[in-house]
């Protein structure tokens, strides 16, 4: 990566920013003259007023981007964080002890591979259809992630590490603390990072469903009532605030954990 | 960690059993504990209410189209991603024309692109294949990008002191160097597309095995829901296994990885 | 020498023996092999790559169990690793989340609880190692020479009666890896260690060792075993050298 990024020249910059503006310039153009149907293809100028709507009257009516953005944003992070609280401990636990690994693993393997949101029945008994189903879908997707990259965190811990610790006279709490921990660290990472993306990605089917607030019932909403530009505006929100979370991630990630680039998870 | 190699060696069902315990515990709990089905209906309960509402060929008709949109979408994004993934990252001019769009749409979660697919393509077959070729196409794209471009430049250097240039360079040194991440990156989407196309299934459609866990809301049968929820992951566990054994063959046959 | 042949030795080997369960080839990997280590002596084992030498050094290091036979320091059975007995790898083992001082504090934190002077105590062997000004630097920002120059640093910062040093200058260039030689030998002559030292280059062994051991593969067994009654510092001309330069070739042949 760092070889392809290292050397970053002017044409890095120009080419695509004119790409960008070309495509867009050319979309405005096609869409005014009447060669792109404008419900098919929002025009730029149309989704800018879209958002101006969106911030002031909101849509539906009232509901303004502010709340449903806010909302979204809760629903993530209350299921990330509940998660992440969970399998940390758990996954420790599981990479530490072979025999538990052994165990557990198929159980892992196959709770990964269930679709999250094919659990929306089972969470709507359990927990309504208000913000608990969705915390829990989300806290569902991001779980498994977390705990799947926990144990093999703790699994890839350089053994020789620990030999080499083990020379200096480190006890086990001490190993544990800070041998252990400080190795799994950047695979952590990696998985909480992978771990929102799944989150935000639950977060959009599950408002799609039996709810008009967050941004994923915004989107939904608005194709029902032939609002695309509402829905277009909706999707650049929505992919911004993904953006945002990952880059925010990566810069906390490099400030706590300055000594080394950031590692690939697990999905 | 030599613990586990013995442990492997001696207990190699323990993995099952681990399930098999917790399946038993399951349907215990079940019938003891809280014993109402409407809130969690036991394993066996769950089958029992499958039964009822669905015959064999029924169930593998839900699967077969399931898995046929899957692949559907999967083989479009596999040959557009590998395709694109493989030409950004050997011409650089061709990735900074392509690189800044696809990382513009990246972020946009493929879910969020349904009521517009919906919107380009109707509520048919075309809008479910696109939303999963979205969620397919990225990962790959990506991997099969980033491996050409951590080819080691070694080893096109040793390759052209041995005359072997051009596209020859491209499909006998760029790509096998390359293949493993190319093979990551497929893995990668077609979980990916398995995950989406479930989501795809609830929201609009009428058959495949998103449909049949939305249908247990109408029936009133959560034991159906359980039933579709188990299906949904142990088909997308054995396609994993089956893609994952399919590119180990094809990359051993041609003899790129030791 | 100045190795007191009535003190009780510091190191005893005996008979020991070790395969690894799984491993495929029939002769394990050391063989019934025994030696005596004196306090204060600079051991030097030699061998070619895969004749047991790492095998062995964990064994005395305590990192590994014998299959059978004994390890002996100071008379009492070794059963773990630490307890007086540093340990230089041959990948050099450095925490890749602390800096170079931080890898020598690590070390010196049970000697010296006060950080200041841990840390001071760090710079100060940093400097020794050759390092000085590389305090702040993380593992992976130095290269594989610099890497192998901490870990010496941070088994030094131990300050053990017994030093294991597993091919601890294969990294390095053939001129630092001299400096190193000599440094080593200053160090060792200042503060009197007991030097189990690994290595594969012939030179390397008679410039350093009180004693050379010859190591064969399948099964780990010594061939030969020379003396090297040599005031130090040694110089590469010196025909008695040369001489056990010779033998030591024709041994491993
Ligand atoms: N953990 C292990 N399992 C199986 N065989 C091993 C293991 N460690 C070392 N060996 C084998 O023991 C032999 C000696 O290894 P080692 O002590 O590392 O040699 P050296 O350090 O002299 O190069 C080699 O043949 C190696 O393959
Ligand atoms: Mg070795």
């Amino acid at each position: 990566m760092s070889a392809a990024e290292g050397h970053r020249d002017w044409r890095d910059v120009v080419y695509p920013l004119a790409l960008i503006g070309a495509l867009l310039a050319g979309w405005e153009w096609a869409a005014t003259h009447g060669y792109l149907r404008p419900i098919r293809f929002p025009p730029p100028s149309t989704l800018l007023a879209s958002l101006v709507e969106l911030v002031r009257e909101g849509f539906p009516e009232g509901i303004t981007l502010g709340t449903h953005f806010a909302l979204t944003m809760q629903r993530i992070l209350a299921g990330f964080a509940l998660a992440v609280a969970l399998a940390v401990p758990l996954g420790l636990a599981i990479g530490w002890y072979p025999l538990l690994d052994r165990l557990t693993e198929s159980v892992i393997a196959f709770c990964r591979s269930v679709a999250t949101l094919s659990l929306l029945p089972l969470a709507i008994v359990w927990f309504g259809t208000g913000e608990g189903s969705k915390v829990f879908l989300i806290g569902y997707g991001c779980f498994w992630v977390m705990l799947a990259n926990t144990v093999a965190a703790v699994r890839q811990v350089d053994p020789l590490l620990v030999r080499a610790a083990s020379t200096m006279d480190t006890g086990p709490a001490e190993m544990f603390v800070r041998v252990v921990l400080p190795a799994v660290l950047p695979r952590l990472f990696a998985g909480a990072r992978i771990a929102l993306g799944v989150g935000f990605m639950v977060i959009v089917g599950a408002e799609m469903i039996g709810t008009i607030h967050g941004l994923g019932a915004l989107i939904m909403e608005a194709r029902t009532f032939y609002r695309s530009d509402i829905t277009v505006v909706g999707m650049i929100v929505i992919g911004g605030l993904g953006f945002a979370i990952t880059a925010a991630m990566q810069r906390l990630e490099r400030l706590l954990l300055p000594w080394q680039a950031p590692v690939d998870g697990a999905r | 960690m030599s613990t586990d190699a013995r442990l492997a060696a001696r207990y190699p069902m323990l993995g099952l059993l681990g399930a098999l315990a917790l399946l038993l515990a399951w349907e215990l709990a079940a019938r003891w504990l809280w014993r109402d089905p409407q809130v969690l209906p036991s394993p066996i309960q769950s089958i029992q209410a499958a039964a009822r509402h669905l015959t064999l060929p029924e169930v593998a008709e839900h699967v077969g189209v399931s898995v046929a949109r899957v692949v559907g979408g999967f083989v479009l994004a596999a040959v557009s991603g590998v395709a694109l993934g493989i030409a950004c990252g050997w011409y650089r001019p061709l990735s900074r024309l392509v690189r800044p769009l696809v990382e513009l749409l990246r972020p946009i979660p493929p879910l969020a692109w349904i009521p517009m697919a919906i919107i380009w393509f109707g509520l048919g077959e075309p809008s479910k294949l696109f939303v999963i070729f979205l969620g397919a196409f990225f990962p790959i794209f990506t991997n099969a990008w980033r491996g050409m471009r951590s080819v080691p430049p070694v080893l096109l250097r040793a390759a052209r002191t041995m005359d072997v240039d051009g596209l020859a360079l491209l499909f006998r040194v760029g790509i096998p160097a390359a293949a493993p991440d190319i093979t990551t990156g497929l893995r990668v989407g077609f979980g990916l597309a398995f995950g989406i196309l479930v989501a795809a299934e609830l929201i609009a459609a009428e058959s495949g095995m998103g449909y049949l866990v939305m249908q247990s809301r109408q029936l009133g049968e959560l034991g159906l829901a359980v039933f579709g929820i188990f299906l949904i992951g142990v088909v997308s566990l054995v396609a994993d296994m089956a893609l994952a054994t399919g590119m180990r063959r094809l990359i051993r046959g041609r003899g790129t990885l030791s | 020498m100045p190795v007191n042949a009535t003190a009780p030795p510091k190191i005893v080997v005996d008979r020991v023996a070790k395969h690894f369960p799984g491993d495929a080839a029939d002769a394990p990997v050391l063989a019934d092999l025994s030696m005596t280590i004196a306090e204060n002596e600079f051991l030097v084992l030699l061998g070619r790559s895969g004749c047991g030498k790492t095998t062995l050094l964990n064994t005395i290091a305590g990192l590994e169990r014998a299959s059978s036979g004994t390890v002996h320091v100071d008379g009492a059975p070794v059963d773990r690793p630490g307890q007086g007995k540093g340990m230089v790898f041959q990948q050099g083992a450095l925490f890749p989340w602390l800096t170079a001082a931080g890898n020598v504090a690590f070390a010196a934190r049970k000697r010296l609880p006060d950080a200041r002077a841990r840390r001071a105590r760090a710079r100060e062997l940093l400097e020794l190692v050759g390092l000085g000004g590389a305090e702040d630097k993380y593992p992976s920002e130095l290269s594989g020479g610099m890497q192998q120059r901490v870990a010496i640093a941070r088994a030094l910062a131990l300050d053990p009666e017994i030093l294991l040093m597993d091919e601890p200058f294969g990294a390095l260039d053939e001129l630092t890896r001299i400096e190193m030689q000599q440094e080593l030998t200053r160090v060792w002559q200042a503060r009197r260690k007991t030097v189990v030292f690994v290595t594969h280059s012939i030179w390397e062994g008679l410039m350093l060792a009180d004693r050379i051991m010859v190591m064969a593969a399948r099964p780990g067994r010594i061939v030969l075993e020379r003396q090297i009654a040599i005031d130090r510092p040694r110089r590469r001309t010196d025909p008695e050298l040369i001489a056990c330069y010779e033998d030591i070739w024709r041994s491993l042949q």
